[in-house]
């Protein structure tokens, strides 16, 4: 269980969340949605711990992730985020192979016959699919997406959403930014709307 | 056979350099497996080659850990203001009489210049936001070009012969290293290269940026704090003994992944055998070319280290994403 009490974040003088409260279910899909801007991926973000709420907790479990040493919050947490880019070559492998096993989840979003390019040849929806791979590849009981179907074709969308359907049923909670255009989103168990 | 290749250069370059020089030596092979049967051999040259073989590695070694904590292709001691600040250190360190150049002491203060003026990039950069490749770049520039024109003053100024010439400082020099010289930046290469070893399966994990390193359980600044140090022990030992080595650290790794791709692990040995590689043929080439004359080896090196950064940022590859 996620729990957000009362979460007040300013970025650059801006107050992008205000006194915003939320509790999302363990073994789920929660879709985040809303227009540019609003605060969808800052309110992921705080939830990885990448920055502190001004005001307010965040809670994964008993867990508050701003105040965890990052070893072991990547045992709690994995995180896709949007627009990964890569500037070394290495392999698809042996990228996904940095966050846990490799060939269980490259299988899964059909990246095995990418496995030994270069991730710097990649094009942005194959780049996208890597870092899903190597979130999901990290095996933690929570997992948080950037907008992960922002630049995939139907085929590689059906595949990413049974994936992730699959891991909420084997318990993982799965927290998806999405844009509010995702007219698709039945395969969520529960969306936030509030942003809107 | 293409990945040993560096290593078989590296002997016969080695080799190469031991035979050749300016005074011709009698009886080669017996000297040679005589051990100080022969002044030049024992004494000038084998010390000068050795000292070679280890400045090469560290300056490479510092290259790679500079590109890996900053995950930038062009970072290099040079160009972080790592080495002009360890020839501060050393500079001021050897003009107020308490060190002399390439003893431990001086090593010390060159490590120290160096890390402070690194940190002091690092600080800079990161003033008006998180640091970008961009920002640490030209401000690593403007670090770099201010250290060395404080030290082109000091040595201007101070006529002490022992506080070695702008020339040294800027272009280098082994003529002057001797078997003594050789502890101390043995020291800082093997402790460098130690903690290299150490942290570079973390310096994989940085190139995926500093969100997906965190993300995946990097301690992001402690990891580049580790790094600075090893590069700062690395540039400050060999720097603070033979001066300033150009284009060393930003070709050798280049280079090494090239050969061997972009895993750490393997690049620490395989970095250092091509940093020790070209800096030997540097020397070899600036004290053979030009007899009696010898020309300061960051000539030498500069040539053959340009064509690789052009080639980095013109040459398709898929190694490093330069665009």
């Amino acid at each position: 269980m996620i729990t957000i009490n009362e979460i007040t974040i300013v970025v650059d003088g801006r107050e992008i969340i205000s006194d915003y409260s939320e509790q999302i279910p363990a073994g789920s899909i929660t879709a985040i949605v809303g227009p540019n801007g609003c605060g969808k991926s800052t309110l992921l973000a705080a939830i990885a711990g990448d920055i502190a709420p001004t005001k307010g907790t965040i809670t994964i479990d008993e867990l508050h992730p701003i105040l965890t040493f990052p070893a072991h919050l990547a045992q709690i947490r994995a995180v896709a985020i949007q627009n990964q880019s890569y500037t070394l070559g290495y392999t698809v492998k042996q990228i996904i192979e940095m966050a846990g096993p490799a060939d269980e989840v490259m299988q899964a979003l059909e990246l095995t016959a990418l496995a030994d390019r270069a991730v710097t040849t990649l094009s942005g929806g194959e780049a996208q699919r890597v870092s899903i791979a190597t979130a999901i590849a990290q095996k933690t009981p929570v997992l948080l997406l950037d907008e992960p179907l922002a630049a995939q074709d139907v085929r590689s969308r059906k595949r990413i959403i049974e994936v992730l359907r699959a891991l909420a049923e084997a318990g993982v909670t799965v927290v998806v930014v999405a844009h509010s255009n995702e007219s698709e989103l039945t395969w969520a168990d529960k969306v936030i709307k509030q942003f809107l | 056979m293409k990945k040993i290749a560096p290593a078989i250069a590296l002997a016969i370059a080695t080799f190469v350099a031991i035979c050749v020089g300016s005074a011709q030596i009698d009886n080669f092979w017996t000297a040679l497996f005589s051990p100080g049967s022969n002044e030049i051999l024992w004494q000038i040259r084998i010390p000068r080659v050795t000292a070679a073989l280890i400045v090469g590695a560290s300056l490479a070694l510092a290259g790679l850990m500079a590109q890996g904590a900053c995950n930038n292709a062009l970072a290099e001691p040079s160009i972080l203001g790592t080495t002009a600040g360890a020839a501060l250190g050393t500079v001021i360190a050897v003009l107020t009489g308490l060190v002399q150049v390439g003893s431990v002491g001086a090593i010390a203060c060159g490590a120290l210049g160096a890390l402070a003026a690194t940190s002091l990039t690092f600080k800079l950069a990161n003033l008006r936001s998180q640091i970008s490749s961009f920002a640490l770049i030209i401000v690593g520039i403007a670090v770099s070009a201010s250290l060395t024109a404080i030290v082109g003053l000091l040595s201007a100024m101070v006529t002490r012969s022992d506080a070695r010439s702008i020339s040294f400082w800027n272009f280098g020099s082994l003529a002057l290293t001797t078997r003594d010289n050789l502890v101390g930046i043995s020291i800082t290469a093997l402790v460098g290269g130690l903690i290299a070893w150490k942290i570079s399966p973390s310096l994989d994990r940085l190139s995926l940026g500093d969100a997906t390193a965190f993300h995946i359980g990097i301690d992001v600044p402690r990891v580049r704090l580790i790094a600075l140090v090893a590069l700062s022990l690395l540039a400050g030992g060999a720097v603070s003994t033979v001066g300033s080595i150009a284009f060393i650290g930003l070709a050798a790794p280049h280079i090494a992944r090239f050969i061997y791709g972009p895993i750490h692990r393997n690049l620490i040995v395989h970095t250092a055998i091509i940093g020790a590689l070209l800096v030997v043929v540097a020397d070899t080439l600036s004290r053979s070319v030009a007899q009696p004359n010898e020309l300061p080896i960051g000539l030498i090196t500069s040539l053959l280290g340009a064509p690789v950064l052009i080639a980095l940022v013109t040459v398709k590859n898929n190694i490093w994403k330069t665009q």
